[in-house]
């Protein structure tokens, strides 16, 4: 109890100072947004043939735009040394790791939450006719995008070049939970329902969420404190 | 004497595989289909569980490392690590080579294939990350953490041919489509001379991973006046 | 010769040479970073001796 309410103390911390600076969710949205335009340009954006890649365009931009967002996640604590603070504080390792994987987790949808209509608009889809499946397709693909990006972004957070260091271990771990996003995504925004083959993949996803949660709390404390 | 045992295993290595070079290609008959080309086979798989099993040594190196913070750990997990990524280019490029006569093309995004070079990007990544940190107990500790994460996905590639319908051949040492015993015998001999490359390269890095620990402390010395 | 080149022995060749290349360029890489450590200490332990003469 005590750990979910701490857990939670840092969320909200988090939370707050973003939506108040709006420094990494300024960035991320637009740039989100920048490239969900561009890739416009990339091909021609037919019904068919956005029907086709939906579920692929739609989880770069938000992987990218996650990516912009995590950075920050860690380092936003290096200035007057707030992460020597955070770790020393009563809070264990892992309670800081999932409030700061919550905070991330709640900005991400939020960004997903504005490019979707977006998507729709400029792509002349109508990607709402499966709500309920799509949105527990987002939570569980977010939720495994924050998780791995909040990792790394503790385990890079000291490191020169960590804004190139970050995306680059990030998107090779994440390509499974990536791939089922994308697979199921595409077959969401057509309106089918999933069956067959797509439940595999949503099997993947929840595996793939709760490996590496696991993993995560279990390895946070030695990356962060040693 | 650590030299002489390393110089007498090279021996053996390159006595096997001469052999089995030798018995490859005038004792073994061609597989109906696919002519001579096949023998690949015997590179192929020896080299992936090679590199299957240089990841596994540095995810037990890096485990160890984290319970007992004694370098040798840290020196055995990227020495296992870098071994591995050379045998596992091996097998990615010999595998194109024999899919570029069997399927006509180099690589399809297959199962496979795919999650073998996803494997294979993680583990660059953990020498690109090693080169990003500099102070040797926090580099250490980092990248066994890294090394613990990356090995999920061996698995992954290892099981990957039996969970999914894959253009990839299925196993061929167990299960329905199991090799002929003469193939299987070869295979395996084939594995021992490779797995003893792959110990004797492990232990030379070591060694250079020993030199460059002096050769920090010595930088140390000299820049301490 | 048309048998020989219908049981591909060619890209058989082609992929024995790949493998070993791999690995040959792997032990060359060795080779190199060891001389580099060589040259390394062998510097550093003279600049340590000439302070200590002094």
């Amino acid at each position: 109890m005590q750990y979910l309410r701490q857990a939670w103390t840092i969320a909200a911390k988090d939370l707050r100072s973003e939506l108040r600076t709006k420094e990494a969710l300024n960035a991320s949205l637009s740039f989100a947004l920048v490239i969900l335009l561009l890739f416009s340009f990339a091909f021609d954006p037919t019904a068919e043939m956005t029907r086709e890649i939906s579920g692929g365009l739609l989880w770069l931009v938000f992987a990218f735009a996650g990516a912009l967002l995590l950075n920050r996640s860690f380092a936003r604590e290096l200035e007057n040394d707030c992460l020597d603070v955070l770790v020393t504080s009563p809070v264990p390792a892992s309670a800081l790791f999932l409030g700061k994987t919550l905070a991330n987790w709640v900005l991400l949808l939020g960004i997903e939450m504005v490019c979707l209509p977006v998507f729709g608009v400029f792509y002349n889809v109508d990607w709402a006719r499966q709500p309920l499946w799509l949105a527990l397709v987002l939570l569980l693909a977010t939720w495994g995008i924050t998780v791995i990006g909040t990792m790394f972004s503790a385990l890079t957070v000291n490191l020169r070049l960590r804004e190139l260091m970050l995306p680059m271990l990030v998107y090779p771990m994440l390509i499974p939970c990536l791939m089922a996003a994308m697979q199921l995504t595409t077959a969401l925004v057509a309106g089918q329902a999933p069956a067959g083959d797509q439940l595999a993949w949503l099997r993947m996803l929840v595996g793939f969420d709760i490996i590496f949660t696991a993993l995560s709390v279990a390895l946070v404390e030695t990356v962060l404190i040693g | 004497m650590r030299e002489k045992i390393l110089y007498g295993l090279g021996a053996i290595a390159a006595l096997l595989l001469a052999r089995n070079i030798w018995v490859m290609l005038t004792g073994l008959p061609d597989e109906a289909f696919q002519g001579a080309i096949f023998r690949i086979i015997f590179f192929h798989v020896p080299a992936a569980f090679t590199c299957f099993l240089c990841f596994f040594v540095s995810l037990i190196a890096s485990i160890s490392y984290l319970k007992t913070g004694r370098m040798q750990w840290d020196s055995l997990a990227v020495s296992a690590t870098e071994v591995g990524l050379a045998f596992g280019a091996a097998n990615l490029i010999s595998g194109m080579i024999w899919a570029r006569i069997i399927w006509g093309i180099w690589w399809t995004w297959d199962w496979r294939l795919t999650s073998m070079l996803v494997c294979w990007l993680l583990y660059a990544g953990y020498l690109v990350l090693r080169r990003a940190v500099e102070e040797p107990a926090q580099r250490a500790r980092l990248s066994a953490v890294l090394s613990i994460l990356s090995f999920t996905v061996v698995p992954f590639v290892f099981f990957s041919i039996k969970w999914f319908r894959t253009q990839h051949p299925q196993p061929v040492l167990y299960g329905e489509g199991r090799m002929e015993a003469g193939y299987r015998a070869m295979l395996y001999g084939n594995w021992l001379p490779l797995l003893l490359i792959a110990v004797i390269l492990v232990a030379v890095r070591m060694q250079q991973e020993k030199r460059l620990r002096e050769l920090d402390a010595l930088r140390r010395e000299a820049h301490a006046f | 010769m048309g048998d020989a080149a219908a049981r591909n022995f060619q890209y058989l060749a082609y992929g024995l040479i790949a493998v070993w290349a791999i690995l040959a360029v792997y032990v060359l890489t060795l080779v190199s970073r060891e001389r580099r450590i060589e040259r390394e200490i062998e510097g550093l332990k003279r600049m340590v001796e000439d302070r200590e003469g002094k």
